[in-house]
């Protein structure tokens, strides 16, 4: 390995994550020399890092796809309106941080900074196009997640889904990066590019070092985006961590893995039957959908049913990954050369744009959904729930419409965007993902996707159903009010329904992520 | 003592560390089982190194092996954390992740 010298101009492409590196910085080092007990400043300085690295990011998207930092990252719109959303995601989840940390009297100053290190960590993953470099990312973001599930400190539950998730995590990684080591050997290269160039040589040589890498570097991404069989740990670390936090894991570090994992798999199938790869995202799309939504069903524990709905979710974003592979598109793309620097033409690669204008659409519909309906739960807690057993349950969202109309209707709305509801940006996602599926020749696919989101609504509905048709008990709390949590649940709400309505302007963004870096 | 005499020492190495994880009840044993799985894979990395020439493999090592000691030493801080909550480490992860 020649060490590479980089210059300054090598780092511009990668803005977006030095901007979160460095307030993440500054506020450690406020933490040093300020000595104020009030840390909503923090949340603020935060909250304007990530506007200003979404901005860099947003304006990012419109260059032409291209390798970054020597081939070690790549730029391409498909990463850099991930990085956007990352960023999007993060600024929602501060603010909802923010009351909820004050709230509870847990106002501590490494909280801000861990957030953004994980955006970071997000961030890069997301442009990682090399083994060391995507290994690295992943344990920043990894590493940052564990201490912030573990944070509020108090009762047994913080400590034991910190503890789950660092092991379930580092079991992850270990997969990956042996998986990583196995393909490393065989094709003697880190560099996703090289690596790719490579593998059909290395495929006549040591098919089963090559294939036991491949199945690994899958297995540990698997446990990261949270696909059936491999979500065991989600339901308890969701509801352990604290409720901005868990907002954050399901928005924002399940993109970056989703967009990681698409990333190296596209540079990774070269030289392999296509019908392999197809028949694994395939069953994997088809196990998490279902699975998530029926595990979901009994759940009365509202934390924890959206936990379940966040694999469910993840199956519908793996039915996109599945059409991206299907042996229609790959054929295509096999045709148009490594790099597709230029927005694809012709009817098959049509498809491929709808695919990847699909799966970014959903991923940002998510994004804010998901923030508002955690954050609207956040708003829900009390400290002295922490050592008792039922938090999230249904009945505390009993007769919520009659107490406070506003935060029952804004529940509603993402619960109906969660289920798939028109006029939300849930219902256009999932409309824009199956459609392309079914373009890219997935009907049965994207059929038993239908299917299993009609008994997704049945869980989001009763939550409906308890705030607006039950009477409140007498001791239903009251959602506490700190103006950055409900800045936070208003813009998730206006985007909820305004991107659901106008989808316009983003989708015709969304659609030059055509220009993506792989095959 | 061939690459794949490595291979294999480093995939019995992996296998013991996945079978510690499942197994131990003790947080830290869990603890040392990741460590196991993370360095069967350093071994890999390095004897790949020689196999292949260059240094890549063995870059890949060091950023491992350092990122390993981060990753451990958050995690070393939440058994501290679990044993102030619970006053003990011990914990079934087959039985308590099983739903």
């Amino acid at each position: 390995m020649i060490i590479p010298h980089f210059t300054l101009n090598d780092f511009l492409p990668v803005m977006p994550v030095g901007v979160l590196m460095a307030a993440a910085i500054v506020l450690m080092l406020s933490e040093v020399f300020l000595t104020s007990t009030t840390r909503t400043y923090q949340a603020i300085i935060a909250a304007l890092a990530s506007i200003v690295a979404g901005g860099i990011a947003v304006n990012n998207a419109f260059e032409p796809a291209r390798l970054v930092l020597q081939g070690y990252a790549v730029l391409d719109p498909f990463s850099s309106w991930t990085t956007a959303m990352v960023c999007l995601g993060t600024f929602l989840a501060v603010l909802l941080s923010a009351g909820f940390l004050k709230h509870r009297n847990a106002e501590r100053g490494e909280f801000y900074a861990l957030m953004l290190f994980a955006a970071a960590g997000m961030s890069l993953l997301s442009l990682s196009a090399e083994f060391i470099t995507l290994f690295i990312n992943l344990e920043v973001l990894s590493v940052a997640t564990y201490a912030l599930t573990a944070f509020l400190r108090r009762g047994p539950r913080p400590s034991e889904a910190g503890f789950k998730y660092f092991i379930l995590g580092a079991f992850a990684a270990a997969l990956l990066l042996y998986g990583a080591a196995l393909i490393y050997g065989a094709t003697g290269a880190t560099k996703l590019v090289e690596v790719s160039a490579a593998l059909p040589a290395a495929f006549a040589k040591s098919p089963a070092l090559v294939y036991a890498g491949l199945g690994l570097v899958l297995a540990g991404f698997a446990f990261k985006v949270a696909a059936v069989p491999f979500h065991m740990w989600t339901p308890d670390v969701y509801e352990g961590a604290p409720t901005p936090v868990t907002a954050l894991m399901s928005a924002g570090v399940k993109a970056a893995a989703f967009v990681a994992m698409v990333r190296t798999f596209l540079f990774l199938v070269k030289g392999i039957d296509p019908v392999i790869p197809f028949t694994v995202f395939s069953l994997l799309a088809l196990l998490t959908m279902v699975g998530g939504n029926l595990l979901a069903l009994p759940q009365r524990n509202v934390k924890r049913m959206l936990a379940y709905s966040s694999i469910a979710h993840a199956g519908y974003m793996l039915l996109g990954v599945a059409a991206l592979f299907a042996p229609k598109l790959v054929e295509a793309g096999a045709k148009v050369g490594v790099l597709t620097a230029t927005p694809l033409t012709g009817t098959a690669q049509d498809v491929s744009v709808a695919v990847y204008k699909g799966l970014l659409f959903y991923i940002l519909g998510y994004t804010v959904t998901s923030l508002g309906a955690f954050g609207t739960i956040s708003a829900l807690e009390r400290r002295e729930d922490e050592t008792r057993g039922n938090t999230w349950d249904l009945e505390r969202f009993a007769g919520l419409a009659q107490r406070k109309p506003g935060w029952a209707a804004a529940m509603a709305l993402f619960m109906l965007s969660l289920g798939g509801v028109p006029p939300t940006v849930g219902f256009l996602g999932k409309l824009f993902l199956f459609s392309a599926a079914v373009d890219a020749g997935l009907l049965g696919l994207a059929i038993v996707g239908v299917l299993s989101s009609v008994i997704g609504v049945y869980f989001y509905l009763r939550v409906v159903v308890y705030m607006f048709m039950r009477p409140a008990p007498i001791d239903a709390p009251a959602p506490f009010r700190h103006w950055t949590t409900e800045l936070a649940l208003v813009t998730s709400a206006v985007l909820v329904v305004g991107l659901g309505i106008l989808p316009g302007t983003i989708t015709e963004w969304f659609s030059r992520v055509g220009m993506v870096f792989g095959h | 003592m061939g690459l794949i005499g490595y291979l294999l020492l480093a995939a019995g190495l992996f296998s013991l560390g996945v079978f510690g994880l499942v197994t131990r009840k003790n947080a830290v044993g869990v603890m040392v089982a990741v460590e196991l799985m993370a360095n069967a894979v350093n071994l890999n990395l390095v004897a790949f190194s020689r196999f292949h020439g260059g240094n890549t493999g063995q870059v890949f090592a060091l950023f491992s092996i350092a990122i390993t000691v981060a990753e451990v030493v958050v995690g070393l801080a939440l058994v501290i954390l679990l044993f102030r909550a619970r006053g003990d480490v011990t914990l079934d992860l087959a039985s308590e992740l099983k739903e």
